[in-house]
């Protein structure tokens, strides 16, 4: 008797234990998209990661991305490893980059609404351990079961330590680099 | 008559250093990226040895199989297949774990080799070859465990038949 009570105590405990750090509300996405661009007079540079791991908090607006620096591909492998090279985003050191923000009013948002959302995302990034702030404007689209975040903004690259005084990096890449997020979840 | 020929050969010279620079600024601008699927693995590892060794030491793991340039260390792994998914760019993603670990592989096949996952099914153990991109680890702010991830996948072979 006295081991059968144990039994369903313990039972309740990790029942407990479960629902208190099983967040319902926190969505995964492997279903991601980041884009890099950067324009100017010499030439245009794109490259496109499809490695990054995202989540959507729907009851909180908390919103973390993950990403990958070595994932991005360039259209010339040149610039592919010059991007990565310590003086550029030194991706050996610093493999990963990282998003932290939270969906502004996320409490007044109704996403069982079908449709486009606009709001407002407020967080810190970090490119090669430099963390600032950012504040950016995104789209949230709900259509069925999917949710689709979208977010373009420019960062200046100084900002992360990354800096080009000579040579063809400096007239060739932009000071300020154009981002495109996106990433799909599933409710 | 002699300045001339000596203006000739000069000539000659400037044109074939030209020649040469220009050669070697073009070999650079079209540099062909590196042909994972062609190049040999570097080493050959298991899904769960690969997670193992990143989760017990990221910095040590990160020298080991990182390059700076970009062009990381091509592997051999074997592991059993616990899921396949699709990504954004519409490639498939075959998930290498197992069931005690936390982590997993994310093997990403491209427009070259997605045919090879159609045969694929959940719970076998296959062997794949690809570049490692990124290493798996905790993550906080995530809240999860990320997963090794390897892209350029090829299927090297189907260990039970």
């Amino acid at each position: 008797m006295k081991i059968l009570k144990f039994q369903s105590l313990a039972l309740i405990t990790l029942g407990v234990f479960f629902a208190a750090f099983t967040n319902v509300n926190k969505l995964i996405s492997n279903k991601t998209h980041i884009r890099f661009y950067s324009s100017t007079p010499a030439e245009n540079i794109e490259a496109n990661n499809y490695k990054s791991t995202a989540t959507l908090d729907i009851a909180s607006g908390d919103v973390v991305f993950s990403v990958p620096m070595q994932s991005f591909e360039f259209e010339k492998a040149l610039m592919q490893k010059h991007f990565n090279q310590p003086d550029f985003l030194d991706s050996k050191q610093y493999p990963t980059a990282k998003f932290v923000g939270k969906v502004s009013d996320m409490n007044l948002l109704n996403l069982e609404k079908e449709g486009l959302h606009k709001v407002k995302v407020v967080g810190q990034l970090t490119i090669k351990g430099k963390t600032n702030p950012i504040n950016v404007m995104g789209d949230i689209v709900v259509e069925g079961k999917e949710i689709r975040i979208k977010s373009i903004f420019e960062i200046t690259l100084a900002d992360y330590g990354i800096v080009f005084v000579k040579g063809k990096p400096s007239t060739n890449v932009a000071k300020s680099v154009e981002i495109t997020v996106s990433a799909n979840f599933n409710k | 008559m002699k300045t001339s020929k000596k203006l000739k050969w000069i000539l000659i010279s400037i044109g074939v250093i030209m020649a040469g620079g220009i050669s070697v600024a073009l070999y650079f601008f079209y540099m062909p990226h590196r042909n994972v699927h062609a190049a040999k693995a570097d080493l050959q590892v298991t899904a769960a040895s690969l997670i193992e060794e990143f989760l017990a030491d990221q910095v040590g793991s990160n020298q080991k199989y990182l390059s700076e340039d970009g062009d990381s260390k091509i592997l051999n792994i074997t592991g059993h297949i616990q899921s396949i998914e699709i990504d954004f760019n519409r490639n498939y993603v075959v998930i290498l774990g197992e069931m005690e670990l936390q982590a997993s592989v994310s093997c990403t096949f491209d427009s070259h080799t997605n045919k090879q996952v159609e045969s694929l099914q959940i719970g076998q153990n296959i062997t794949v070859k690809g570049v490692l991109r990124s290493g798996a680890r905790y993550d906080e702010d995530l809240g999860l465990f990320l997963p090794v991830i390897i892209e350029k996948t090829q299927l090297f072979n189907v260990n039970d038949k």
